[in-house]
């Protein structure tokens, strides 16, 4: 005889659980705040990623998280181009250069030429997708030219009030210099300077019209940079905007819209690396012992991230 | 960026116009004896063999110490000294002389470093007083033209490089 009744109630609770499924799935996803530790920010391959002691990956400019690879070594910091979509070059805890090509799934070791040191600051060369720059405290500024395979020494530190400053951050900064190339900004340990990317000579960010000033005695504009002596922790300059840059301080995220010549606070948020969507200049994110934020207003109010 | 382009080339333009007649007179001076080592140029007019003859003669004499006598720059010249100062770059094209303009590499030969990055303390002295115009444009004219071509040719390229020229 055919048990109508069990059949019946597997019926039911095979219906049951439909609904119950499809309740899930419209509810939504479990989220929680961004854990501490992430130092080393960027956008490549149309997303974000943030790295730690694992990756962590984002589809939404960052405002969700996903857990992504662990690699053997620390990341301390990360470079892309957007013409490079899913490479991450990837400077590592102790010191030398990785380079993945699917978002940090897979790392291949590089780093010819550079001393045995850990990197403290890295960027990609804005015009030139496959040159990179790399700082190292007490040392110098690095270069590749051959996406993180083999470097060498292209000038010493920056000097300010009198001493040599480490660099801690590095920006290719997409505006002629007037010298053939374009400019790459160094947040150090005491403020903000540039240099050609020719490497002649570290200087202050000067109006660009500094010299018809000096010619004519006429007045010129007058600059507000960065508060004195406070290290610059990261420090990014949008590739769809060169002009617009954002340093991250002790005191906050600081926006400048002329090139590093004026500046003002935006937000009082203590981050330690910051990306730009290089996309659209208003998309950012930031990295701060209290998580991962993102921005939808290039960087005036922000949002605390979650993770799925 | 364009604008940056146009901030230069103004500063130049500006530059250049001071030595406008000193490079005249150097180019009517040289028009006789065209055929130079190298096709070079300062502030837009030909270079003549003499002109860069006599910028070697100088160049021994004001240069040579601190540039090198064949133009290597001073030892390690990328890493800082401990005065803070950098030292004295190549001049012979392996250092970064290519790509200033003509109009900036005569500003800082003649005014200092200072002429062109405000506030650069730099271990070079402004020759202003020491050397005139046309014994710096010789100098400069000298060094160019023993730099590669495709130095030359980067240099060409600049952005302040198209002023000064008679003209324009």
């Amino acid at each position: 005889m055919t048990d109508f009744t069990g059949f019946r109630f597997n019926r039911r609770a095979l219906l049951r659980g439909a609904i119950g499924a499809s309740i899930m799935a419209m509810a939504p996803q479990l989220r929680a705040a961004t854990p501490a530790g992430y130092r080393a920010l960027a956008f490549s391959g149309g997303g974000a990623v943030a790295a730690g002691d694992s990756f962590l990956t984002s589809e939404d400019g960052g405002a969700t998280w996903r857990q992504g690879a662990r690699p053997g070594a620390s990341p301390v910091a990360l470079a892309a181009h957007p013409e490079r979509s899913g490479r991450l070059i990837v400077a590592l805890e102790g010191g030398g250069v990785a380079v993945s090509d699917n978002r940090g799934e897979t790392l291949i070791l590089g780093g010819r030429g550079l001393p045995a040191a850990e990197i403290s600051a890295l960027a990609t060369a804005a015009r030139l997708p496959d040159t990179l720059y790399a700082a190292i405290p007490g040392d110098g500024l690095w270069r590749s030219e051959d996406a993180g395979e083999s470097w060498e020494f292209v000038m010493d530190r920056p000097f300010i009030a009198g001493e040599e400053r480490d660099v801690l951050s590095l920006a290719s900064v997409d505006l002629a210099s007037g010298m053939g190339g374009i400019w790459l900004y160094g947040g150090s340990t005491a403020g903000l300077q540039r240099v050609p990317d020719c490497f002649c000579r570290w200087q202050d960010v000067q109006p660009e019209h500094a010299l018809d000033a000096l010619v004519e005695g006429a007045e010129a504009p007058e600059p507000r940079p960065l508060p004195a002596g406070e290290p610059v922790r990261a420090l990014i300059s949008s590739a769809a905007a060169p002009s617009r840059l954002w340093a991250a301080l002790p005191s906050g995220i600081w926006i400048s819209a002329d090139a590093g010549l004026t500046w003002e606070t935006a937000n009082a948020i203590a981050a330690t690396a910051l990306a730009g969507d290089p996309t659209n200049p208003d998309t950012l994110i930031a990295a701060s012992p209290d998580g991962l934020f993102h921005s939808r207003d290039a960087g005036r109010s922000w949002t605390a991230s979650t993770i799925l | 960026m364009s604008k940056a382009h146009h901030g230069n080339g103004s500063a130049e333009r500006k530059a250049a116009a001071l030595l406008a007649a000193t490079t005249l007179a150097l180019a009517s001076v040289s028009s006789a004896a065209a055929s130079g080592p190298a096709e070079v140029t300062f502030l837009g007019s030909p270079s003549s063999a003499e002109s860069i003859a006599v910028g070697e003669t100088l160049y021994a004499e004001h240069c040579a110490a601190c540039h090198g006598e064949n133009r290597e720059g001073q030892p390690d010249w990328r890493r800082r000294l401990d005065t803070g100062r950098m030292p004295a770059p190549p001049q012979d094209g392996t250092g970064h002389s290519f790509t200033h303009s003509d109009a900036h590499l005569f500003a800082m030969t003649k005014l200092g470093i200072e002429a062109v990055v405000p506030g650069y303390e730099s271990d070079m002295p402004a020759f202003e007083g020491i050397l005139e115009d046309a014994e710096i444009i010789a100098i400069l004219s000298f060094v160019k033209a023993n730099w590669p071509e495709e130095r030359r040719a980067y240099q060409a390229s600049l952005p302040g490089m198209d002023a000064g020229r008679p003209g324009e």
